[in-house]
């Protein structure tokens, strides 16, 4: 108690020594004030329309009359601090007209309470003490607007998040702050002007990055609500990840024959233009009018379409093969994790889609005999093909762009990549796969052998905080190696699966149920992390190090094959592509998300959605949730037509603007330019493209750019309010 | 007595199965874990009982010692229990648990912490302290011998290395280090106590 009597006297004493500094300043902010009274006159004289619209009248300083209402939240404000002494102090602040709390201010009869006062008052303010303004500004801002005033009539001050939460055990202190925060709030509130959001039409195409099962839904989805949509794959065919799955949990569906009819779908829906070997290379504009510039990479092979365009009628791939076969190229083929060959011209595997070969430009040694091979009937090779760009307008964009595999061997105690029996998960999925490099048979790398004691190490790289693995949980390695421990159990018979785990997390619809089934088809499960790996150079065996944590016993297992649960990471260029959108990523990597748990498809940039695992791990069934939520969002703004943008931009004051166009340089959004207006240069802005970031603004010489709702009298204000106690 | 009735002469084995052994709220000693945690400079309230520093060890599979029974006696603040287990003391300070720990704690030095607090209630064994002997007299914990210095010489090195064996007169610095910290002192009083 002492201790904070301290920290108080302190802030009253620097507070008379700041109310000393900041005299003379605060003569200057009054001229300053000025400003905007003459501004609008001066933009309405200058009659453009817009600038009628933007910005509306302006209350003078003493005739505003400010409406304080202040919210309990439950006890989640109210059991930390005195909400009536809050309130007695606001009803003495200047231009306060009218004050009153509520337990629940969000509620229906909370917001009629201001709707009430407004009218009785004749209030032209509204200021909410509550929470933030990211979860209840737009709920006061339609109360605000209902009650007659305009909706940018109304000013927060967050006294939640900021203030109880955090000062919980505090009540006098958390009391004096929300005084504080009232009279900041307050004072901007006396300045607030009437704003008027602007609408601008949406462009009616949609974009989806990534043709992943998530990609592949999203854009499925979108072009079942009559949307054209332009799905970006990088790769050669569609089907992503889960095309190299076998079977699925928990039903064990046949990964490819779930997921070959919606890839026949893409393939042959007329909404969707599908673009493989394909990435973004840049993108411009904002919500409805994204103009994005597609790299097509060279793919050394025309597709039917590509060859008609240039008269070759008839012409152009049709997957037959020829080509390969005759191409002298051998390479690892990377759908198969190397574990297959392929030639310099190749597809995937045999049921891709598209089904038109690719070049492998940086192994080809351009011999020709693939040409040759084609024929001079459909001349589908053109070894000297470059990269193009295509441009093209969408309203909206889902970015679906997956994940990569955490590369295990980083985590050498379980030596991938130095013992040839440790495999990953996804090189188990192709072994056992009757499409992959083996038909379906599990054997040992090292002489092809079929094991009869198989080891998976769960958590192989995640829930590691040491820096070196991933800190998350990857979600859905518990569930595909009880399916892994399933099928060996089918397939070879005597052959155990032992399970190293630290939690089984079988969360999912049926999947606790799976567990249950998989324990009961004989699969052993030990309680114990893996500790280390050890191979026998002999047998090339493994041995596996760990403690049975359930028997309190260090366990030392010998057996034939390793299977690695390896971590999931985002997929190497997502900083690139989260920079080309203008999208945050979280602290681990994957892009984030507007709200985790309200808005977990939307991001921060208007018009940019994400779905699947790019925004965290996520299983299928997940996943296919996520792009459908990401295709239906991402339809609203197309189906209304048009969106509302937040009147927040910048605007110039130009009988003040010298024309020096160094906001121009500034800008981030390419929003503003220099014009000739009456014989003058001056600073134009593209209202759509502002975001309103101030950047101009703060930096002005001639202080001639104004920020709308974040206007320098208005923050003045507020500082003044903050510095000065109260007095104005 | 009254055990011996209850068993009816059971093998002691039976007798230590028929113990209570569940622990209690005041079991536990919330300053203890807070304590090691201060000693050790690293995070045993941290543990997820995973099992890689058990696994890791290797003085686990040749003896009772188990270290991560140690670091949920840390999690949990059993003190009694943690300090005069014996397999504390069967810790080489290989540190291998550290380095694959998946929390990144550090769990030998959680053990070093604990035999500090051991130490301080006189929980220690002879040779610890015999080793402490050896240190004042020699600098060495395990001074050189007539074996070693034969196999030196072989290998064409000299028959002492260049520490206290070769300049003796530096042994009066480290009985000061050892004198300041009383660890001499009582090093000789317990070994007297316990060995008369």
């Amino acid at each position: 108690m002492a201790e904070k009597k301290k920290a108080t006297t302190k802030k009253t004493e620097s507070k008379k020594e700041d109310t000393k500094k900041v005299a003379p300043v605060k003569q200057e902010v009054k001229k300053q004030a000025a400003a905007p009274a003459a501004k609008p006159k001066a933009a309405a004289a200058s009659a453009a329309a817009p600038a009628k619209a933007t910005v509306g009248s302006t209350t003078k300083q003493g005739d505003a009359r400010i409406g304080v209402f202040i919210c309990h939240c439950g006890t989640n404000i109210a059991g930390s601090m005195d909400i009536e002494a809050v309130q007695a102090y606001a009803k003495t602040l200047p231009n306060v007209a009218y004050v009153d709390n509520y337990k629940y201010m969000c509620s229906m009869p909370g917001q009629s309470v201001i709707n009430k006062a407004v009218k009785e008052n004749k209030l032209t303010g509204v200021v909410v003490a509550a929470c933030s303004p990211r979860l209840h500004e737009p709920t006061f801002r339609t109360a605000t607007k209902e009650s007659g005033l305009n909706p940018f009539r109304f000013e927060m001050a967050n006294i939640r998040e900021q203030n109880s939460w955090v000062h919980m055990h505090d009540r006098e202190g958390s009391t004096d702050k929300a005084k504080d925060a009232v009279r900041i709030a307050v004072a901007k509130a006396a300045l607030l002007q009437d704003l008027f959001p602007k609408s601008v039409p949406v462009e009616k195409a949609a974009m989806v990055v990534g043709a992943g099962v998530a990609g592949m839904q999203a854009a499925l989805d979108l072009a079942a609500a009559g949307i054209k949509t332009y799905l970006i794959e990088s790769d050669m065919s569609i089907g992503g990840r889960m095309s190299q799955l076998d079977k699925t949990f928990p039903t064990l569906d046949c990964s490819q024959c779930i997921l070959t009819p919606k890839m026949v779908d893409v393939g042959r829906s007329d909404k969707i233009e599908l673009m493989t070997w394909s990435e973004v290379h840049e993108v411009e504009g904002y919500i409805g009018n994204f103009d994005v510039t597609i790299r097509k990479k060279a793919r050394g092979v025309m597709t039917p379409k590509e060859a008609e365009a240039k008269g070759i009628v008839g012409g152009g791939c049709n997957g037959c093969g020829d080509c390969e076969a005759v191409c002298p190229v051998v390479k690892p083929n990377e759908f198969e994790i190397g574990m297959k060959p392929r030639k310099a011209i190749y597809i995937n595997h045999p049921q891709v889609v598209p089904l038109i070969y690719t070049i492998d430009f940086n192994s080809c040694v351009k011999c020709g005999l693939c040409v040759t091979a084609c024929g001079p009937e459909k001349r589908a090779i053109d070894l000297e093909m470059k990269d193009e760009f295509v441009k093209v307008k969408v309203g909206t964009a889902i970015l679906a762009t997956g994940y990569d595999i955490f590369p295990i061997e980083k985590k050498e105690e379980w030596g991938y990549k130095r013992f040839e029996n440790v495999i990953t998960s996804l090189e188990f999925e192709r072994l056992i796969c009757a499409s992959g490099p083996t038909g379906g048979h599990l054997v040992r790398p090292s002489d092809g052998q079929t094991p009869k004691r198989v080891a998976f190490v769960l958590c192989a790289g995640s829930r590691d905080n040491t820096g070196t693995g991933k800190p998350y949980c990857s979600r859905f390695c518990c569930m595909y190696s009880l399916k892994h421990a399933h099928q060996i159990i089918e397939k070879i018979p005597g052959c155990v699966p032992y399970i190293f785990y630290m939690d089984i997390r079988s969360f999912g619809k049926m999947y606790e149920e799976f567990y249950y089934r998989i324990q009961d088809e004989g699969a052993k499960f030990i309680r114990g992390r893996v500790a280390n790996i050890l191979e026998d150079p002999k047998t090339k065996n493994l041995h596996v190090m760990t403690d049975d944590t359930l028997l309190n016993r260090p366990v030392d297992m010998e057996v034939d094959m390793v299977v690695l649960a390896a971590a999931i990471q985002p997929k190497e260029d997502t900083n690139r592509t989260r920079k080309l959108f203008g999208v945050s990523c979280s602290m681990d990597g994957w892009l984030l998300e507007a709200h985790p748990k309200l808005n977990p498809c939307g991001t921060t940039t208007a018009g940019v959605f994400l779905a699947g695992v790019c925004q965290g791990p996520k299983d299928i069934p997940d996943t296919v949730a996520s792009a459908e939520g990401a295709a239906s969002a991402a339809s609203i703004p197309i189906h209304m037509g048009e969106v509302e943008l937040e009147p927040y931009f910048a605007s110039c004051i130009e009988e003040k603007c010298a024309g020096c166009g160094m906001c121009v340089n500034l800008c981030p959004y390419s929003a503003l330019s220099l014009v000739e207006k009456d014989g003058r240069t001056v600073m134009q802005v593209t209202e759509a493209k502002c975001k309103g970031c101030g950047t101009c603004g703060g930096f002005c010489p001639g202080g001639a750019i104004w920020m709308n709702h974040f206007a320098t009298p208005q923050i003045v204000a507020q500082i003044d309010a903050f510095l000065l106690g109260g007095e104005q | 007595m009254i055990i011996m009735a209850r068993t009816k002469g059971y093998p002691e084995a039976l007798e230590k199965k028929l113990r209570d052994q569940r622990y209690y709220r005041e079991d536990s000693n919330p300053d203890f874990t807070k304590n090691v945690k201060a000693i050790s400079r690293t995070i045993p309230h941290m543990c997820y009982q995973c099992g890689t520093c058990t696994g890791s060890c290797p003085s686990a599979p040749r003896s009772s010692y188990r270290i991560r029974h140690f670091m949920r006696r840390a999690v949990l603040g059993l003190e009694n229990e943690a300090l005069t287990d014996p397999d504390l003391w069967l810790c080489t300070t290989c540190y291998s648990c550290s380095d694959r720990c998946p929390r990144d704690i550090i769990p030998t030095d959680v053990i070093m912490a604990m035999r500090n607090l051991a130490f301080k209630r006189d929980i220690v064994p002879v040779n610890f302290l015999k080793t402490v002997q050896a240190i004042y007299s020699s600098g060495h914990g395990v001074p050189n011998n007539d074996v070693n210095r034969a196999a030196r010489e072989k290998l064409g090195l000299t028959r002492d290395p260049p520490t206290t064996h070769m300049y003796p007169e530096y042994i009066k610095g480290i009985q000061k280090i050892l004198d300041h910290y009383k660890l001499k002192a009582n090093a000789d009083r317990i070994v007297k106590e316990r060995e008369g």
